[in-house]
């Protein structure tokens, strides 16, 4: 065993975990705001705009995530339009493609989630607020958001721990999160087990953070659901 | 269903190979995105210099060789953990290897070059090429090499030897180190790299202790009586000339 290489490194890992957090709290910020309109959109009266939203999730959802960022940080560089247009200096950098393409796939499952906890909201909490006067904005606002949010939680928690190990893909484009550390010291010092267990073991501290602020957030706006399951 | 079972099990052990001299068949891994040294054709057969010189030292050497595709990060960990017997794949020795595994006699004494865009005109010398963005396969002779040579430079590594080009292409990096050989007779070829050139000077093992002593087979330190046959094997393709003949097929020597 060579766990020495693991100390001398820890400084890398110190900087992998960091960015490993920035991807996961960036990409999942992004996606958040961005799924509750789609969310009402995907459920609009308007044909167009439902299956419009639904055709991007079904794409996104569709295909691997590795495969979208191959496409998105590689595929796109190989056309010259791309890399002669004024988006490029942004496009070349990989932070700003794993971002976007991280962006791209958790809002499609997002979207999604809360689209379905829109659905299966009781008909009576939609009906009382229509009869109470309310414009649709404000019952989006008081009624359908929080409600949709509460009802989610469980399941974007899921989503949200799948993100967080997803991220572990960017080192595949160079980008050195804790994934990546693990991985170049496996290349320069020829051991697996005590590298990737490393990495492992900061995964779990991870996940088990987000976990319990889940269950913290549940217990704190979801409440309600629960006692009525009683 | 038992008998179904049986009845594959009794097939394939009917057509495995007869006994080779080397009891075991050995298994042999290449990282295939190094061309022309090693790749995967268009079929899924691994093709390629290290590849045809591997069939002929067990063909030499009568040992009962599978020569399969492995992760270039995977590999020396897979070698020394005795998931693979032996690695043919470019490796240059160096003494930092030299402590993990062990390696059969040298094949071959490769350059090193860096490849760049046309008329860049970038000053290559020890300390500079500052702000510039250096492309290399990571834990390479490469790696080490510009990691001590150019600390201002930027320096990206990536998992696989074809990545870098692309990158390269993508104008995401200013530059490639790679085998010399690698560049001219598979990068340069191709048809997105007329805009690029080898530039600056050649490098061998002479130059840096990084670019190691040569190019040979890995082996487990374990296996000294797989290492002695290689060995062997190697010595006869050298005498009755097929290895000339494999390096004139690709690179065109005597």
């Amino acid at each position: 065993m060579s766990w020495d290489v693991i100390a001398d490194n820890l400084g890398l890992y110190a900087e992998g975990a960091k960015l490993t957090l920035f991807l996961t709290v960036a990409s999942l910020a992004i996606a958040f705001l961005l799924s509750m309109p789609l969310a009402l959109g995907r459920n609009s009266h308007n044909a167009v705009l439902r299956h419009a939203i639904g055709a991007y999730t079904v794409v996104f959802r569709g295909t691997p995530l590795l495969v979208q960022l191959f496409l998105i940080y590689y595929g796109l560089a190989q056309f010259s339009a791309i890399r002669e247009s004024i988006l490029w200096p942004c496009l070349s950098s990989p932070l700003v493609c794993v971002i976007a393409t991280f962006v791209l796939n958790t809002t499609a499952y997002t979207t999604e989630i809360f689209a379905g906890a829109l659905r299966h909201l009781p008909p009576g909490e939609v009906e009382a607020a229509r009869a109470y006067g309310m414009s649709p904005f404000t019952r989006a606002r008081r009624i359908l958001m929080p409600a949709m949010l509460t009802r989610s939680l469980a399941l974007y928690g899921n989503e949200t721990v799948m993100m967080l190990h997803a991220t572990s893909l960017a080192s595949t484009v160079t980008l050195l999160e804790v994934t990546g550390v693990a991985r170049n010291i496996t290349l320069n010092y020829y051991i697996m087990f005590e590298p990737y267990v490393t990495a492992a073991a900061i995964y779990l501290v991870m996940t088990l953070t987000l976990v319990l602020l889940f269950q913290l957030a549940q217990a704190r706006w979801a409440g309600y659901l629960q006692a009525r399951l009683g | 269903m038992t008998i179904v079972r049986a009845l594959i099990l009794g097939g394939l052990l009917a057509v495995s190979p007869l006994a080779p001299a080397f009891a075991e068949q050995v298994t042999i891994a290449t990282d295939a995105t190094f061309p022309p040294f090693e790749s995967v054709d268009a079929n899924g057969k691994l093709v390629g210099y290290d590849i045809e010189l591997m069939e002929a030292i067990c063909k030499a050497a009568e040992l009962d060789c599978n020569i399969i595709a492995a992760a270039w990060d995977g590999m020396i960990p897979g070698l020394t953990a005795g998931k693979y017997d032996a690695l043919i794949s470019q490796l240059t020795v160096t003494e930092a290897r030299r402590k993990v595994m062990a390696f059969s006699d040298i094949y071959s004494h490769p350059t090193f070059r860096f490849v760049g865009k046309k008329g860049a005109n970038l000053d290559i010398k020890p300390g500079g090429l500052a702000g510039k963005v250096i492309a290399v396969q990571t834990g390479t002779p490469m790696d080490a090499f510009v990691t001590k040579t150019f600390p201002e430079a930027t320096i990206k590594r990536y998992d696989g030897g074809s990545a870098p080009y692309l990158e390269l292409t993508a104008g995401r990096a200013d530059l490639h180190m790679s085998y010399e050989a690698q560049i001219t007779h598979s990068f340069l070829k191709g048809d997105g790299a007329k805009d690029f050139e080898l530039v600056g000077p050649q490098y061998t093992g002479k130059d840096a202790p990084e670019f190691g002593e040569g190019v040979a087979i890995a082996l487990n330190r374990r296996s000294a009586e797989l290492l002695e046959k290689i060995n062997d094997g190697l010595a006869k393709i050298r005498d009755n000339g097929e290895l000339a003949a494999i390096d004139a097929k690709y690179f065109g020597k005597n």
